[in-house]
């Protein structure tokens, strides 16, 4: 996925599904980092603005990725839902001094071709 | 006591490092960004199997840059000709500073002054001053630089 331009990627054991966000509805008393809540599957469930939890300048994605993480399931909005990377090299831990390691927000980087693709952590990206 | 030091430039000022660390220059390249990391962290570079953090060395230092008025914050995007990226090994760690341009390899005296105290630079990162044709030189505590943050 991007956002951005810059490329991000979540495990594919955690992705149920990629769609156009549509009738997301409004709720005000959620915090910014959300953008409101869809029905899936009979289900409500938050919609997550991704440039907001990583405090990414820009207009909100018009992508959304319906995920698996430890507080259920959500959709997150990124500009593009870009390629399947598979890979056989497990995720490269991030480079101490880079970031608060209190922040749970990163699971690794990734090799993909000439890029270094950022691996979430889905279970440490919602408060 | 003399020792080989790394001298560039950032700003105005010269400053030098230890060569002891010193793994390659490579010219300024576009680093991966990584949101919300610290402030002097640059990105991420691949380079040769290892990724490398990349700080840059000017707000690692404290140090802010003259502009067209006053002051201004360092635009570590706006590419220099003689920008460079000079890759460093502490113990197991390797990391990359950004400099403005590289300038030469020095052999130096240990400095005498080991002063601590100049303006505009945490203080904790200097080993002291030393001179190459009268030219002012800051050298830096190399082995520090990785745990400044």
């Amino acid at each position: 996925m991007t956002l951005e331009e810059e490329s991000f990627a979540i495990p594919i054991t955690s992705l149920l599904e990629i769609a156009v966000p549509r009738a997301i509805q409004r709720d005000a008393k959620l915090s910014e980092i959300f953008e409101g809540k869809i029905d899936y599957r009979g289900k409500l469930i938050p919609v997550v603005n991704l440039k907001k939890i990583l405090k990414l300048p820009g207009a909100v994605g018009g992508s959304m990725i319906v995920t698996k993480c430890g507080k259920g399931v959500v959709a997150l909005l990124v500009d593009s839902a870009k390629e399947l990377l598979e890979t056989r090299e497990a995720p490269v831990p991030l480079p101490p001094g880079v970031i608060n390691s209190s922040l749970g927000y990163y699971a690794g980087v990734l090799r993909n071709r000439d890029e270094l693709v950022l691996l979430l952590n889905e279970d440490g990206l919602l408060p | 006591m003399t020792n080989n030091y790394l001298l560039f430039r950032l700003g105005d000022r010269l400053f030098g490092i230890s060569m002891e660390g010193a793994l390659e220059i490579l010219p300024w390249r576009k680093s991966r960004m990584v949101p919300l990391a610290y402030s002097y962290i640059e990105g991420l570079l691949d380079y040769r199997g290892t990724i490398y953090p990349v700080f840059q060395l000017a707000l690692l230092l404290g140090l802010s840059r003259p502009g067209p008025i006053g002051f201004t914050a360092p635009d570590p995007m706006q590419p220099l000709k003689d920008r460079s990226i000079v890759l460093l090994r502490e113990g197991d760690r390797r990391f990359g500073i950004t400099v403005d341009s590289v300038v030469k390899m020095a052999r130096l005296e240990h400095p005498d002054d080991q002063t601590s105290d100049i303006k505009g630079i945490q203080p904790h990162l200097i080993l002291g001053r030393s001179f190459d044709e009268d030219q002012e030189i800051i050298l830096l505590r190399f082995e520090r630089l990785f745990h400044a943050g």
